[in-house]
């Protein structure tokens, strides 16, 4: 069962937005899908979790530097950019 | 016409690969804007692939793919290409490298027509989520092709490309080759390079092939397979010939048929199709099993709760500041609120939501790990089925291709449509799906068969069995193509 | 009230590896603005992350150098949340099965234990620019190996706590796994810091001042927090748990956000990346490249040498000086007159030149050479001193130094005894005081016979034949 409370948290941790009207559909979908999601608490909690299987040491990746991109190719799909870093509004 | 007798006219220069090219691109501008199973159709760049493969063909250095059209679904990154992912998100994104199996494509002379439509970010069965519009299906553009590689079956049905390269997370390939009529195939987990997939779900997602026939799905295989640096989950085991067992006989082999696939939900003329086709297995010589996955009424809910939560994480970096759309805002929070508000779509941001549901502190325990305690569950089912049997036959859709509008609004009953696919990704399964009837209002049906992990050659030949007993109907476009 | 504080830290630390963690760019310090970059680490779509082997195995150092288990089995997770220094918008790091845990590290006479070692991926570089209102996102960064050390709360003083990440930093110096520059951030120190009044045994809520960049910054940032909760709980409030900036030129700490604005991470497995296995065979052939911890040769060097503990800490504290002291000694085991040698006269050189241990001149096997001229008194102490100042200069063996300026010893009795009494005779003043009972007056009848003689002298034969001869 979602309401309004949880819809605007999972919003806020997915960083999106919802208008008032949106956010009522949203939180009437969730509460279906949820309930249909809740089938899983059936499963006996004995039962292993999936985890994929290991790899040997042996086999990772040898260390070697290779030739890194060129600059203007990292940031050719970026909107906005000076001095060929990314940039945003000031943080903290 | 199969990649083999293509190869065979290339060869013998009755055909020329510029020429093929050429008139594959002349049926897109044709009949494309009724399908519209392209998002971004790369005609120069097409025609150069075409001159470079009629050299490579002239020098005899060419395989079979060599100037063979293709196209590839447009979440795999083609460098100078644009790849959209089918979103507003990434509606000018131009990758600036290319995908492990576009290399690979590349490498053996094959030529990319352009980019396949599909639902966006390859989230859902219908191919209608697309920022670019809906995919059309060939044999009725009243219908939907499937999805997600709707607009990859509906390019192969239409005969807008040889074959195509698509990607099944929960039956992406599957579905919308069942839905289009021609044949999907799903490789086991690794088998094919995830490196320049865009990521849905990391540990489901797949590469798969539509083509026209079981032996096409397996050239093209051959060529894309195989361990890659670049994806710490590739494998070694996937290698060689896939054709080697076509024309195997299937005396004596079993073919388990799980009765929960057959359940509520799937329609008559579904189940009819399917066991019909088994009944053309039985005359080849198989013995036919009844079995039994029990968990298989959590598989839908356990898909979406673990392709949710990767997709949550996979979709962060989507914030505007590196590529993509970007919105403007006062602050980086701002900016990134907006920009994924505005450039994501609903079923996206869905997804989205339900992944940070079961990820969230609180949740997790309930959501994410009972979701991974079910995927084990149904590896184990599967692990027993197989000590029975040397294949799983099953439907790959409960119905056949339904009107546009019908019900794609509705997202549970759209999950819930998923049920007969999404088990062999949770098992990480190689699947092929292949046409064995059609419908009342003559839309294909497909049915699957499952092999066991690196077993691709085996369903493959036994897929290959049936479509030689089967005769097609294909959609009216399809008529003038030689 | 007398309040006690308790402190656990979480020390990340920069692995010495060629590359980065998940893709093969280039793995070093600074650079222009994004060139060390692929689309790997810039987390452009399609990417994946590979694990590099160099950086599992320098962990697996760590973990063998802080006395840690190494576990044989170990596997990644993601840890969410978004910052423009993250281009993937979540951290690969180590959460459910570290590669290392349970360790001690002994310091101030005390076991600190280690909870806890994993392997994660730096984040990018952010340049603020205040007349612009921007941040700029540098990546170059972004993928650089780290591991994060979190130990138990088991400090009680600030002097504790400098000494163990002086330790740590030693250690992971001498296995080559960091360089420990705390200045270039390539060690960085959080602390958790709560206090407790005396005689209670529940910890306080605690408050986490994040990135502290020197042991002194370290000293102070506790030093303030103590004074700040101290003053909180006296005047009847709360510490609120939270995360704390050090301000290095106001030595105040200031909140960055409270537990309410805490993250919810979300970690889970991260699917892009198998677990590692690394068998016993395996962490034995690690364990074996291990060079010896310089808290072992401290030991080593107290107990079986002799050294006091002042000149043991000086010979450990660089790993290139207490090999070279461990090499000389091993041919020719003057365990004192070596240390004494180094740690003053080669020390001059180095800090008058600016040398680095790596450049010098002359090998540990000429420095052996000329401990046992001295030990044998084929050159004086003085001499021997005067010998390495040159070698230093010229990397030229002891002997042909010694020969070249002079300053093997004089071995010609006649010559001192005829030198002795001349002192004698000039001195009757000073003979006489002497035979009165002042027996200091030695030391100044020696430094006569030293003026003639010069350095080459051996002192104590000429000591012995001036007690002999006014006796």
């Amino acid at each position: 069962m979602a309401d309004k409370k949880l819809t605007e948290h999972l919003a806020n941790l997915s960083k999106l937005s919802f208008t008032d009207e949106e956010l009522s559909r949203v939180t009437d979908e969730m509460t279906d899908i949820i309930a249909l999601m809740d089938m899983v608490q059936e499963i006996d909690r004995n039962q292993n979790t999936f985890t994929l299987p290991a790899v040997d040491y042996d086999s990772l990746r040898t260390d070697n530097a290779d030739k890194s991109f060129d600059t203007q190719e990292i940031i050719r799909n970026a909107k906005t950019k000076t001095n060929n870093a990314f940039t945003v509004p000031k943080v903290v | 016409m199969a990649i083999k007798e293509l190869h065979k006219q290339l060869s013998a220069k009755e055909k020329g690969a510029v020429e093929l090219t050429k008139r594959y691109l002349d049926r897109i501008e044709k009949y494309d804007k009724g399908i519209n199973s392209y998002i971004t159709v790369s005609a120069e760049k097409a025609i150069k692939d075409a001159e470079l493969a009629q050299n490579r063909i002239f020098s005899g250095d060419s395989g079979l793919l060599t100037g063979i059209p293709l196209s590839i679904k447009d979440n795999i990154c083609t460098l100078g290409t644009r790849t959209t992912c089918a979103s507003k998100m990434l509606e000018d994104f131009v990758p600036v490298y290319n995908a492990t199996v576009v290399e690979k494509l590349k490498n053996s002379g094959a030529v990319m027509l352009g980019k396949t439509n599909m639902d966006e970010f390859a989230m859902g069965g219908s191919s209608q989520t697309s920022y670019f519009g809906g995919v059309k299906n060939p044999y009725d553009l009243t219908r939907v092709a499937g999805g997600s590689s709707g607009g990859a079956a509906a390019s192969v049905a239409a005969a807008l490309c040889v074959a195509a390269l698509g990607s099944d997370t929960g039956g992406s390939v599957r579905q919308p080759a069942a839905f289009c009529g021609v044949t999907g195939l799903k490789p086991t987990y690794g088998a094919v390079s995830r490196y320049g997939l865009i990521a849905f779900a990391s540990s489901l997602d797949q590469i798969g092939v539509c083509g026209m026939t079981a032996e096409d799905c397996a050239i093209i295989l051959a060529v894309i397979c195989g361990e890659d640096k670049n994806d710490a989950t590739s494998s070694d085991k996937a290698k060689g010939n896939y054709t080697e067992l076509i024309g195997m006989s299937l005396k004596g082999k079993k073919i388990g048929i799980p009765k929960e696939f057959f359940g509520e939900g799937v329609s008559d003329e579904v189940k009819t199709a399917v066991m019909n086709g088994a009944e053309v297995y039985k005359d080849a010589g198989c013995e036919l099993i009844e079995v039994s996955m029990p968990s298989l009424k959590y598989a839908v809910s356990a898909y979406y709760l673990i392709s949710s939560a990767e997709a949550a994480s996979n979709l962060s970096r989507f914030d505007g500041i590196k590529y993509g759309h970007r919105a403007n805002g006062e602050t980086y929070d701002d900016i990134i609120k907006k920009t994924r508000s505005e450039g994501f779509g609903d079923e996206v941001k869905r997804r989205i939501m339900l992944g940070n549901y079961a990820l969230s502190s609180g949740y997790y325990d309930a959501y994410y790990n009972n979701a991974n305690r079910i995927r084990t569950k149904i590896i184990e089912e599967y692990a027993s089925i197989f000590e029975k049997c040397d294949v799983i036959l099953t439907p790959t859709a409960p119905t056949g291709a339904y009107k546009i509008g019908q019900q794609e609004k509705d997202p549970v009953r759209m999950y819930l449509s998923d049920i007969c696919t999404v088990t062999v990704n949770i098992a990480g399964l190689p699947a092929i799906s292949t046409p064995c009837g059609y419908d009342k209002d003559g839309m294909p049906i497909g049915m699957s068969i499952v092999g066991k992990a690196f077993d691709e050659a085996n369903i493959i030949a036994f897929c290959d069995v049936y479509e030689k007993t089967f005769c097609r109907k294909m959609p009216k476009e399809r008529n003038s193509v030689q | 009230m007398k309040y006690i504080p308790v402190i656990g830290l979480e020390i990340h630390a920069e692995l010495l590896t060629k590359s980065k963690v998940f893709c093969g760019c280039a793995n070093e310090f600074g650079g222009e603005e994004n060139t060390r970059v692929c689309p790997v680490c810039s987390g452009m779509p399609g990417t994946l992350p590979v694990v590099n082997q160099g950086a599992v195995e320098l962990a697996a150092k760590a973990g063998f150098a802080l006395g840690c288990t190494v576990n044989n089995y170990s596997a990644f997770d993601r840890k969410n949340y978004f910052y423009p220094d993250l281009p993937k918008a979540y951290q690969i790091t180590q959460f459910q099965y570290p590669i290392c845990s349970d360790g001690i590290v002994r310091v101030c006479g005390k076991d600190i234990r280690i909870n806890r070692i994993h392997i994660e991926e730096d984040a990018g570089k952010l340049i603020h620019d205040d007349a612009e209102g921007i941040s700029m996102a540098d990546y170059n960064r972004c993928g650089v190996p780290l591991i994060e050390i979190v130990t138990e709360p088991d400090f009680r003083c600030v002097e504790e706590v400098q000494a163990f990440v002086e330790e740590i930093a030693r250690r992971l110096k001498y296995a080559d796994v960091c360089d420990a520059r705390m200045e270039q951030g390539s060690l960085r120190v959080d602390v958790n810091i709560s206090i407790m009044p005396e005689n209670t045994k529940e910890f306080g809520t605690r408050a986490e001042i994040k990135n502290l960049n020197s042991v002194r910054a370290i000293g102070r940032a506790i030093e303030y927090e103590i004074t700040r909760q101290t003053n909180i709980l006296e005047h009847g409030g709360r510490v609120t748990q939270e995360t704390r900036r050090f301000n290095d030129r106001s030595g105040e700490t200031a909140s960055l956000r409270s537990k309410e604005e805490a993250h919810d991470y979300r970690y889970f497995p991260e699917p892009d990346i198998p677990p590692v296995f690394i068998s016993e065979e395996r962490l034995d052939r690690i364990k074996a490249e291990m060079p010896e911890m310089p808290n072992v040769r401290f030991e080593r060097y107290t107990n079986e040498y002799g050294l006091l503990e002042d000149e043991a800490r000086l010979i450990v504290e660089d790993k290139a000086f207490s090999d070279f002291y461990d090499e000389t000694v091993g041919i020719y085991p003057a365990y004192k007159e070596t240390s004494n040698l180094m740690l003053v006269e080669l020390n001059r050189c180095l800090n008058d030149s600016n040398g680095k241990m790596s450049e010098i001149k002359f090998t540990p096997q000429m420095l052996a050479e000329l401990v046992s001229m001295s030990d044998k008194r084929i050159v004086t102490k003085n001499a021997a001193r005067d010998i390495l100042a040159i070698m230093f200069e010229t990397g030229s063996n002891p002997e042909s130094i010694a020969r070249e300026n002079n300053l093997v010893m004089s071995t010609d009795t006649d010559e001192l005894e005829r030198i002795v009494e001349q002192v004698i005779a000039q001195n009757a003043d000073g003979v006489e005081s002497y035979k009165n009972g002042n027996e200091k007056i030695i030391g100044f009848l020696m430094g006569q016979i030293i003026r003639i003689l010069g350095k080459s002298a051996d002192m104590k034969k000429a000591k012995e034949i001036l007690l002999e001869k006014i006796k």
